[in-house]
This record gives C-alpha cells, sequence and structure tokens, in this order.
C-alpha cells in the first residue's frame, strides 16, 4: 500500500515535469520547406492565409501571457510576429535567445492607425517597455498565427 | 439515512482529497485576476545602463557581447547573441535578454525570474503542462463538481437544504446571474 502511495506521487510530480521539458508546442511543425521571413514581408499577399514554415532566433516573448513571440528574420533588422490563442500554446520566457521552427498560418492585422497605436502600447505594456507613438511607423502589421512549434534547448 | 450517511463520507473525503490543489488553485486564481495590473508569474526588471565600448571592434558582435557582460558582472549562462542590425545587438543570457544600443553605448536589462510558487501554481492552473494533466484537472473539476451536490445534504432540518441552505445556495447562484445581466 506505501508503495503504491509513493509510486502515485511520484506520477503526479513527474506529469507536469516531463510534459513541461518538451520542447515541441502545439501541434509540432510538420511543413517541411521553410519560408524566409523577407519572403513573406517582401510579397505578404502571395503567403496570406497560406500555413508557412519558419525558422529563426527567437528575440521577443510575452512576459504576461507566453501568447506571442517575434522571430528574427533572414534580413537584418527584420522580425516577424507569431501570435498563438491565449492559453493554447504557452512560450516561456526562457525562450527567447534560442533557435526555433515555427508553424503558422500568415495573416494581416488590418487596424486604424488609432487601433495599431492601442495594440502597440499593448504590446509594450506586456514587456513592461516605454511606449512612444512618435516612433510607430505606417506599415502592415503582417504576422503568423502560430498552429507549433519546435524551439532548441 | 444511509444514503446521508455516505453522502457525508463521499463530502468529508473529497474535501480532504481537493484540499491541496484547491488551495493551490485559490491562490493562483487570485493572482491571474489581476494579470492586467502586473505579472502574475514572473517578475520583469528593466534596467539600463552605459557601458564603454570604445577600442572593441563594432563589427565583432562577439567581442562586443564579452565587454558588455565583462562590464555589467554579468555571469549567467550565455545563450545567444543576435545582431539586429549594424547598430543593434541582443545577447541573450539566462534570465536576462541585454539590447545594446552599439552607437549610444547603452544597455536595456529585461531580467526575469520566475515568482516562487506562482508560477508553478499557474503552471497547473492554467494546464500549461497539457497532457496528463489535462485529465488530473478534469478529474479535480469533476470531484468539486460532486463536493458542491454532496455539500447540500450534509445537514438536516433548519441550517440544510430546506432551510438556510436554500437561502445561501440561492444567493450563490443569483450573484453570478446578476453580474451576467448587469455586463451583457
Amino acid at each position: 500500500m506505501k508503495r503504491t502511495f509513493i509510486l502515485f506521487i511520484f506520477f503526479l510530480i513527474m506529469a507536469p515535469t516531463v510534459n513541461g521539458a518538451a520542447k515541441t508546442y502545439g501541434d509540432g511543425v510538420t511543413v517541411q520547406e521553410a519560408t524566409a521571413v523577407s519572403a513573406i514581408l517582401d510579397n505578404p499577399e502571395a503567403f496570406i492565409g497560406k500555413t508557412v514554415r519558419i525558422e529563426g532566433m527567437i528575440l521577443e516573448v510575452c512576459a504576461k501571457r507566453g501568447c506571442w513571440v517575434y522571430v528574427a528574420g533572414d534580413r537584418s533588422g527584420e522580425k516577424i510576429q507569431v501570435k498563438v490563442t491565449d492559453g493554447e500554446i504557452v512560450f516561456p520566457m526562457s525562450a527567447s535567445g534560442h533557435m526555433a521552427v515555427v508553424e503558422g498560418i500568415v495573416e494581416e492585422l488590418k487596424l486604424s492607425k488609432e487601433q495599431m497605436l492601442q495594440y502597440l502600447k499593448h504590446l509594450a505594456e506586456e514587456k513592461g517597455q516605454p511606449f512612444d507613438p512618435s516612433t510607430v511607423k505606417d506599415e502592415r502589421l503582417i504576422r503568423l498565427v502560430g498552429l507549433g512549434a519546435e524551439i532548441e534547448d | 439515512m444511509k444514503w446521508r450517511k455516505w453522502n457525508n463520507i463521499i463530502h468529508r473525503d473529497l474535501g480532504y482529497l481537493c484540499f491541496g490543489l484547491t488551495i493551490l488553485y485559490v491562490i493562483s486564481g487570485v493572482a491571474v485576476n489581476h494579470i492586467q495590473d502586473w505579472n502574475p508569474t514572473y517578475k520583469i526588471e528593466h534596467v539600463r545602463a552605459a557601458v564603454d565600448l570604445s577600442g572593441v571592434d563594432q563589427n565583432d558582435s562577439n567581442a562586443l557581447a564579452l565587454t558588455v557582460l565583462s562590464q555589467l558582472d554579468e555571469t549567467a549562462e550565455l545563450k545567444n547573441i543576435f545582431r539586429v542590425d549594424d547598430t543593434t545587438l541582443k545577447i541573450f543570457v539566462v534570465n536576462n535578454n541585454i539590447t545594446v544600443d552599439i552607437d549610444d553605448e547603452l544597455v536595456t536589462q529585461e531580467k526575469s525570474n520566475k515568482r516562487a510558487l506562482l508560477y508553478q501554481a499557474n503552471f497547473l492552473h492554467l494546464n500549461h503542462a497539457k497532457k496528463w494533466w489535462t485529465w488530473f484537472a478534469d478529474l479535480y473539476a469533476i470531484a468539486l463538481g460532486v463536493l458542491a451536490m454532496t455539500g447540500l445534504f450534509v445537514l438536516r432540518g433548519k441550517k440544510g437544504i430546506t432551510g438556510r441552505g436554500m437561502w445561501l445556495t440561492g444567493a450563490g447562484v443569483f450573484i453570478p446571474v446578476f453580474f451576467l445581466w448587469l455586463y451583457s
């Protein structure tokens, strides 16, 4: 009885630990061919609605909910946001600085100028960073709706 | 009555069994309820500092990173470095993301540390674990439902469900319905 109880407790303790150490998030990645972030940003129309695989270093992680990451592009200074449904996939803060393969659907977030400012302000608040509206450029917000990811240890 | 005896036994033992996780979920629930006002999982600290990069080849990201880490007395394990553009370098060490403005010789550190207990409580409560934990959490939710149902019938008489219990149970149902009406 005692042994069974100890095994039961061990099982309970190990279950979240084993899963927490997993490096695959969501549905994982099934698309074989990678698409360059620069290709998506240069010609979004060709990719919007399509499922793509991107590869790059995770530069930033949503600190509050782990609900988005920014993945570095292949061109200097470029990055793309991967947004996931809150709770479905949760990226840990420790993911920053690690190489990632991400699968997701390309979408354009269509916002008015005011909505865009509010959204970027919200992102900055989540990161606890100051927000200066004057730095916001008039550009399209192309991102990936993340379905799965594999993040290197 | 025999059924009430069993009802009370189930209520008592499920109460004992659910105690630990209920307290954990209480802590996490209150913490996550106020996520707009604070970060319930990580303690994030932003620190800005000046560094001296004179004499370091600005095209050599490794040398720049080593200089910055040395001047910041940052000894945590280096995960990676990334040259964002000509004037920006990112250095990732464990629990610290450092952004270096090479031209202005300024760094911004984003230090993150897991909140003790809350990180673990949120991990379970928000089901970040998935898989087996999902099933266990389902069982726990069902157990809470059984606990609530059996709780109605623990006592007989004036303090039971036909007396005071009826009014309190009614109030417990009315309050969420009121808020649904209020915010609809």
